[in-house]
């Protein structure tokens, strides 16, 4: 006799039938719906089935059953704790929010020797003084960042070229870890800096504090050169040579490089993923301009529209399937962060894709004039002359005044997903964001009118791509679990 | 170019008529008007929205997304205590609050 009874006996038909467990739907193609439950499982069904399910039709014999039952998207008396495991998932996938803010952003300057026609901070020239922080200003937003509660902080410093001001990041870094002795949080500190500036004082400084490295790296050399011009049109050759030495000084790991996509960069994405393998680089992140800066102004960012993003982004995308299929590891990053929600019970926290907002709760922004910002977004909506976002100021400010401001508040409670039209029943809700930041820019309001968001449109067309692609091929859905397991 | 359907009340709720409207904001603007036993809506395409037929598949497009609206009134109104309590757990013990 066997140990185990037939499975026949797990599927006795409960004489209540099922009841149906909070879910969403949308529509994935012509024929089918990708539904989702509280917790951001999904799975796919036909229009016919989905009809069959919610009106209860569902045998207990169909392997449907089971699977829903196990993705909690139905429930039984036989299940009598599946309300509780979806009530812990949620719960994880909330966690971040009782950590609070993570990320402190320091603008050091709005100086910057590059005079690039894309930039999104409206950088200042580099003769521009009253354009940089002051120690007095650092030592007070320092002192914000620490009374945020969250068990990890890492302070970001950003320009203009922030190396104008290496300095104040000096003392700051120094000053943060003093303090640290006793707050003991996770430390880290980024640099992002293009690269152009750094001599062996700096190289040595970030090597005895662990500093991190972002740099800008638009692709091939003549790409590069064309979106960021300098004095000697030699910031691609800076670039690199930067990259190079800050390895050799503090460790391959260390530095990371982001790109920019412009008109010039559409029809050119195997040429950009190919500077990124030559690099050495294990990822990159395929970014649309943003609607902020020099980039609405010299009107770089209405040069392209949605689909052709799109078109580059999933052409792009195809290509680094194609690396990763003949073996060489190899990450889209944007991807990577919406395949851990799909995919893994965390919630990766990348503050564009976070409901309600990150503006705030994940990430602030001290600029160099003292002003506190609700993200980098944020401050440079700002620099063009609109500081709606403005939540604070560290000189005159205390942290409870700016983290309970209307200004913080109403655009975070406006936005919340959960209650937006068209999001409140969108089955992807739990891998998009709120981003009030993106749509009062674009549209005039926190929350804006979805059928006609760029935003809506861009995420919406990747996660009917992600989902269809690991649904099409099992090699792409190893591949995405793998990538989605290196964002948690 | 405006085009009419007719909703029977009993079979589909005004909002469920309001919801499936504002998806299809981009591309029309729509007069819902209710009458005795029928949900009257009159479809006008806004203007770049048309091309060759692009209006019959945007109407049977939008019939469809009025489909999907009452069947996310079914899950919503079955799944509402249930929905809240798993809310009320998960947030429960997660330390949003001060002492």
């Amino acid at each position: 006799m066997s140990k185990f009874q037939a499975l026949s006996a797990y599927q006795r038909p409960s004489a209540d039938g099922y009841q149906l467990l909070p879910f969403r739907f949308t529509p994935l193609n012509d024929r089918e719906y990708v539904l989702t439950n509280q917790a951001g499982e999904f799975t796919v069904l036909d229009r016919q089935t989905l009809a069959a399910v919610v009106q209860h039709q569902l045998p207990p014999t169909d392997r449907l059953y089971d699977d829903l039952k196990s993705k909690h998207f139905i429930i039984d008396r036989d299940s009598s704790v599946a309300t509780a495991l979806l009530a812990l998932k949620v719960r994880t996938k909330l966690k971040r929010l009782s950590d609070f803010t993570g990320l402190h952003i320091f603008v050091v300057s709005l100086r910057c020797e590059h005079s690039c026609p894309y930039c999104q901070v409206s950088r200042q020239s580099d003769d521009q003084l009253a354009f940089d922080m002051s120690v007095e200003t650092a030592e007070k937003s320092l002192a914000l960042v620490f009374r945020s509660p969250s068990p990890a902080i890492k302070i970001e410093f950003q320009g203009g070229e922030p190396l104008l001001k290496l300095p104040l990041i000096r003392h700051v870094v120094e000053r943060a870890e003093a303090l640290n002795i006793t707050q003991g949080r996770d430390l880290q500190f980024v640099i992002a800096t293009n690269l152009a500036l750094i001599n062996d004082e700096f190289l040595d400084f970030c090597r005895n504090h662990n500093i991190f490295i972002s740099t800008s790296l638009d692709g091939p050399a003549d790409l590069h050169n064309a979106n960021r011009p300098r004095p000697g049109h030699d910031s691609y050759q800076r670039a690199i040579e930067g990259i190079s030495k800050v390895r050799s000084a503090i460790g391959r790991a260390r530095v990371s490089a982001l790109m920019t996509t412009t008109t010039l960069s559409l029809g050119r994405v195997r040429d950009i993923v190919d500077v990124y393998v030559a690099q050495g680089f294990r990822g990159i992140f395929l970014r649309p301009m943003s609607p902020y800066g020099f980039a609405v102004k010299t009107k770089w960012f209405k040069a392209y529209d949605t689909d052709e993003w799109l078109a580059f982004y999933f052409a792009g995308l195809d290509y680094i399937l194609e690396l990763n299929r003949s073996a060489y590891d190899f990450t889209e990053f944007y991807a990577a962060t919406i395949l851990a929600k799909m995919l893994t019970p965390f919630e990766p926290g990348f503050v564009d894709l976070r409901s309600p907002a990150g503006i705030g709760i994940g990430a602030m922004v001290y600029n160099y004039d003292g002003d506190v910002y609700a993200s980098d977004e944020s401050r440079m909506l700002a620099e063009m002359g609109d500081k709606i976002f403005r939540i604070g100021n560290v000189h005159r400010d205390r942290y409870e005044d700016i983290i309970l401001s209307d200004a913080l508040l109403k655009p975070i409670e406006e936005s919340f997903a959960t209650s937006v039209p068209m999001c409140s029943d969108c089955a992807f809700e739990p891998f998009c964001g709120a981003d009030p930041v993106f749509h009062y820019a674009t549209q005039g309001d926190f929350v804006g009118r979805k059928p006609l968001s760029a935003f809506c449109k861009r995420n919406m067309a990747i996660f009917r791509r992600l989902i269809a692609l690991m649904r099409a091929d099992d090699e792409v859905r190893r591949i995405f679990v793998k990538w989605a397991n290196s964002r948690c | 170019m405006s085009r009419m359907l007719v909703f029977s009340a009993q079979v589909y709720s005004i909002e469920t008529i309001k919801k499936a409207a504002y998806r299809f904001s981009d591309v029309l603007a729509i007069d819902i008007v209710p009458r005795l036993g029928e949900i009257e809506c009159v479809l006008h395409f806004l203007s770049g929205s048309q091309g060759e037929g692009q209006d019959e598949a945007i109407i049977a497009a939008f019939k469809n997304e009025v489909l999907d609206q009452d069947l996310r009134v079914l899950i919503s109104k079955e799944t509402e205590a249930i929905r809240n309590a798993v809310l009320a757990y998960a947030l429960s013990k997660t330390e949003l609050q001060g002492p």
